[in-house]
């Protein structure tokens, strides 16, 4: 297994695919507005001026399923359209174990690897993968969060606050401090099988302003203080364990109010009769998914940036946020997604405005702890 | 006969306990039939549309078969092991043969979850994670037991003199056991091959540590359906499984009462 | 000489199923105790982080009181079945017995997935009974361990009834006779007399369901709503989530143990080898 914690949320992802899959299985999910994304893209960074090159093959790397088919129709096809080169997707899932193994042994097949923000800061560490070239990725296409030294965004999601008016008398908690206020909002909780993106929650639901979440939890009495809120709250909480066990708990009405990732409140959304779902943004957590080149990958260096440059194109990200409900990590793109969106989409300048962003320092050093606390404080 | 309070008393109590066994199996029927896209009952009409979503489905489709084929195999492994096995510790009958007799149990005493976790680790090892061979690998192991202790069960009515007269006779090991033992072991021998299909078909906990992506059976089909998706699918295959089991319910039913007859 | 090589003969028979045994599910449960001190690091950690987790102890509390709220269900229930079927039953007893050994052929899964139908929020017991005006508000039916022991006494139930139903075979009518002529009641003469004798099968019955219900993982996963948190999907939950194994495995092997021991305190009631070695 791996040599170290990997603090970096690998399941949203897997959870994205499963999305991807259940609209393919409905046919929903088309090549509508491919040709416009096209003509959009007009000019690829850096290909008039450079030697040209040629990559035989670009593979892109991430957690399988159906996603890595949207991701292959989505921006591999599309780049090899532009340019000629063949782009695979591999859906084996880049975990940070595996690309450094890859590394050490020489051996690396993978070009763009669909990684984390934890990760990425200890594959930084360890020195297995590359710098970004900020000269062929544009910066300005990434909000400034997710651009880091070697590791770039490419999209974001976030952990929302959803809730079912219906069973809670038309009312909808307006924050966090009413979610843990169960006289005026009776009725289940849903809460993730994990304290990722929970106890932000239950820190702010304290009064914590959420700029200062992460500084009161990085104080034992605020780790206390923020698991103690659990416990008050267990009687009324059933945990989801996968994104869409926590769909699955608001369409069986099993749950009122719920802490749970944007793309399944996405499908939530149109799953859910009118005034029976709301999300908010209000008090979210965001964390960006984040592309990562190994050292030495096969295609090179500026083939592996070029792509992902590609992927940067607003509108191919817009597709993404209407196919899975990941929001684009472009906010340039903000203003291209269609208006009925705009309220979903977690990097909408509105929404990013009442969001913080997931602390993956804060999960490295105190995960397993808190996990501890937290299985204790539900059952216990 | 005279019913007294007494016998009322139990009477009923066992026909509400018999209907507390069937009843919750039954209500798959209707949500099976349900006209909305998530479970529950019908709505507004009765529909047929999960049923075909089952059989349009090639994942579900191809699940099922593999649970079919994987089984057979199973069974046939399992039972081929599991009779030699019984037979060989039929003829020893002595202290060590019973302790092989333990240690093949013990599989079904060993919490799914932990056994499993081994097989994982092993099957790494081994390079069996997420093919089918490893599932067959560890579906066999799981019903030896069932196997070894029906034809042990069978072999307890067969008379000891019997095959000795054979082997006086001139008969060799392999003769007596195929041609005097092996017929008397016939029934535990089916009971037991049932049994090993049946304890592949519905293996969850395993199937679920060792497999990833490549190898996808009928019950990881129907868990993911449980626990991931929002799909009375589910509902249609549980439904023709469950009908399956009645009507072959009913057959031994028909079958015992025609043979006593 | 024959006789010897005639016994080694009969070993060859046991062999292979033996070995395979032996190789591919023995030495990987010795595996496990080995990960459990060597991950992440030699030594005991695993173990004193185990016993030191509050979580745990409650894990099993959790279990072992499940366990044995299902064993009380299910002996209770299957008693009466099971006394029945061998005593009154006369026409309708292959239909009783085929009742019985019906749920034991659907799967597990499938089961579960029936009781997650019925106790749901909006699940089919509490629309019903709202439909009828008895309740107002949904009650809570799942999610907690009220669900969890009701899916499992119903999963278990066959395990009880069987052995009680095999002890029953074995019993003559004539102490029951015997006790009735000399005057006892039916009540009396089963209480005196019959239960007794039936004793054995109980505990055998007794020891399945505990033993099976330690380990169970499929139904608590699906019904407890995460806060019904066996040892079984503990250690799920260690793996999975964080990729634990060293601790997942340290759980694993004190599961083991504690099944061993109950099994070894149960060898001073039950005969063990007509519980499990013979049962058919």
């Amino acid at each position: 297994m791996t040599d170290f914690q990997d603090t970096t949320d690998h399941e949203v992802k897997a959870d994205m695919a499963e999305i991807a899959a259940h609209k393919y299985r409905e046919g929903r999910l088309t090549r509508r507005g491919f040709l416009s994304a096209m003509a959009a893209l007009g000019i690829l960074p850096a290909l008039g001026s450079k030697a040209m090159a040629q990559a035989n093959e670009i593979v892109v790397v991430n957690w399988g399923g159906r996603a890595s088919e949207v991701l292959q129709e989505v921006m591999a096809d599309t780049y090899t359209k532009e340019t000629g080169i063949p782009v695979t997707v591999d859906g084996s899932g880049p975990s940070g174990g595996k690309i450094r193994a890859m590394v050490e042994s020489g051996a690396v097949v993978w070009d763009v690897c669909d990684s984390g923000m934890g990760t990425a800061l200890i594959l930084t560490e360890q020195g297995v993968i590359q710098p970004i070239n900020y000269d062929i990725v544009d910066k300005s296409k990434v909000l400034d969060q997710a651009a880091y030294s070697h590791g770039v965004g490419n999209y974001v999601y976030s952990y929302v606050m959803a809730s079912n008016p219906k069973l809670l008398g038309g009312n909808a908690p307006q924050s966090w401090e009413d979610v843990w206020n169960t006289k005026d909002f009776p009725g289940m909780r849903t809460f993730r099988k994990s304290v990722r993106g929970m106890l932000e929650s239950a820190t702010m639901a304290q009064g914590v302003a959420p700029e200062e979440v992460y500084d009161v939890l990085n104080t034992e009495d605020g780790l206390k203080a923020g698991i103690d809120k659990f416990r008050q709250l267990r009687e009324n909480i059933i945990v989801w364990g996968s994104g869409s066990a926590s769909q699955n708990l608001f369409l069986q009405e099993e749950v009122a109010i719920g802490n749970i990732w944007s793309t399944r409140a996405h499908l939530l959304r149109e799953q859910m009769e009118d005034g029976s779902f709301e999300v908010s943004f209000k008090g979210g957590v965001i964390a960006p998914g984040v592309w990562v080149v190994p050292n030495n990958n096969p295609a090179g260096s500026d083939e592996a940036m070029k792509f992902i440059a590609h992927a940067q194109d607003p509108e191919l990200q817009v597709q993404w946020l209407e196919m899975i409900g990941s929001g684009p990590a472009n906010p340039q793109a903000a203003e291209l997604v269609p208006a009925e969106l705009q309220k979903y989409n977690p990097s909408s300048p509105e929404n990013l405005a009442q969001q913080i962003f997931y602390n993956d320092e804060w999960y490295a050093k105190n995960q397993i702890r808190a996990e501890e606390m937290y299985v204790d404080a539900l059952i216990n | 006969m005279r019913t007294s309070a007494f016998r009322i008393f139990f009477m009923t109590l066992a026909w509400m306990v018999l209907a507390f066994l069937l009843l919750p199996i039954l209500v798959v029927i209707p949500v099976s039939l349900t006209d909305t896209s998530y479970i529950g009952l019908p709505k507004e009409e009765l529909s047929l549309q999960h049923y075909a979503a089952y059989f349009k489905d090639p994942r579900w489709l191809a699940a099922t078969w593999t649970s079919i084929w994987v089984g057979l195999v199973v069974a046939a492994c399992a039972t081929a092991l599991g009779t030699t096995f019984a037979i060989g510790c039929w003829y020893l009958s002595n202290r060590a043969s019973t302790v092989a007799r333990w240690i093949l149990i013990t599989p079904i005493l060993v919490p799914p979850v932990v056994q499993s976790l081994g097989f994982y680790r092993f099957w790494v090892t081994l390079g069996l994670i997420d093919t089918h061979g490893g599932v067959i690998l560890a579906h066999t192991l799981l019903a030896l037991p069932y196997v070894s202790i029906s034809v042990f069960a069978a072999l307890a009515n067969l008379d000891r003199r019997i095959p000795q007269a054979a082997r006086s006779l001139g008969a060799s090991v392999w003769q007596t056991s195929w041609q005097v033992v092996m017929p008397a072991a016939y029934p535990g021998m089916i009971t037991g091959a049932i049994f090993a299909f049946i304890v592949s078909f519905d293996e969850i906990v395993g199937v679920l540590f060792i497999t990833v992506r490549n190898v996808s059976t009928l019950p990881k089909k129907i868990w993911e359906g449980i626990q991931e998706s929002i799909d009375p699918t589910i509902a249609s295959v549980a439904t023709m499984l469950v009908l399956l089991t009645l009507v072959a319910t009913a057959i031994a039913i028909f079958r015992n009462r025609a043979l006593r007859a | 000489m024959p006789r010897l090589s005639d016994t080694w003969r009969y070993w060859f028979l046991v062999l292979p199923a033996l070995a395979i045994m032996i190789v591919f599910y023995i030495w990987p449960l010795i595996g496990i105790w080995q990960i459990s001190v060597t991950e992440p690091a030699l030594g005991l950690d695993n173990y004193t982080r185990m016993f030191e987790s509050s979580a745990v102890t409650t894990s099993f509390v959790i279990t072992f009181r499940i366990a044995l709220l299902t064993t009380i269900g299910c002996l209770i229930l299957g008693y009466s079945v099971a006394y029945v079927i061998s005593n009154f039953a006369r026409r309708v007893k292959p239909l009783m017995v085929a009742l019985v050994l019906l749920p034991f052929w659907v799967s597990v899964l499938i089961r579960s997935f029936s009781w997650i139908v019925l106790l749901g929020r909006s699940g089919i017991v509490n629309d019903t009974l709202r439909g009828a005006g008895i309740i107002d508000a949904p009650l809570k039916l799942m999610h907690n361990e009220f669900g969890v022991i009701l899916a499992m006494i119903h999963v278990m139930l066959p395990f009880a009834v069987l052995p009680i139903m095999a002890n029953m075979r074995g019993i003559s009518p004539a102490y029951v006779d015997a006790a009735r002529g000399l005057g006892a009641s039916e009540l009396t003469a089963f209480r005196k007399v019959y239960f007794p004798q039936t004793l054995p099968g109980v505990m055998s019955g007794a020891l399945l369901v505990f033993v099976l219900s330690l380990g169970f993982y499929i139904t608590p996963a699906l019904l407890g709503g995460g806060r019904v948190l066996m040892i079984s999907e503990y250690i799920t939950y260690q793996i999975q989530e964080f990729l634990n194994w060293g601790l997942g495995s340290a759980l694993s092997v004190a599961l083991l143990v504690l099944t061993a021991l109950v099994i070894l305190v149960a060898a001073r009631f039950v005969n063990l080898r007509s519980a499990l070695l013979e049962r058919n």
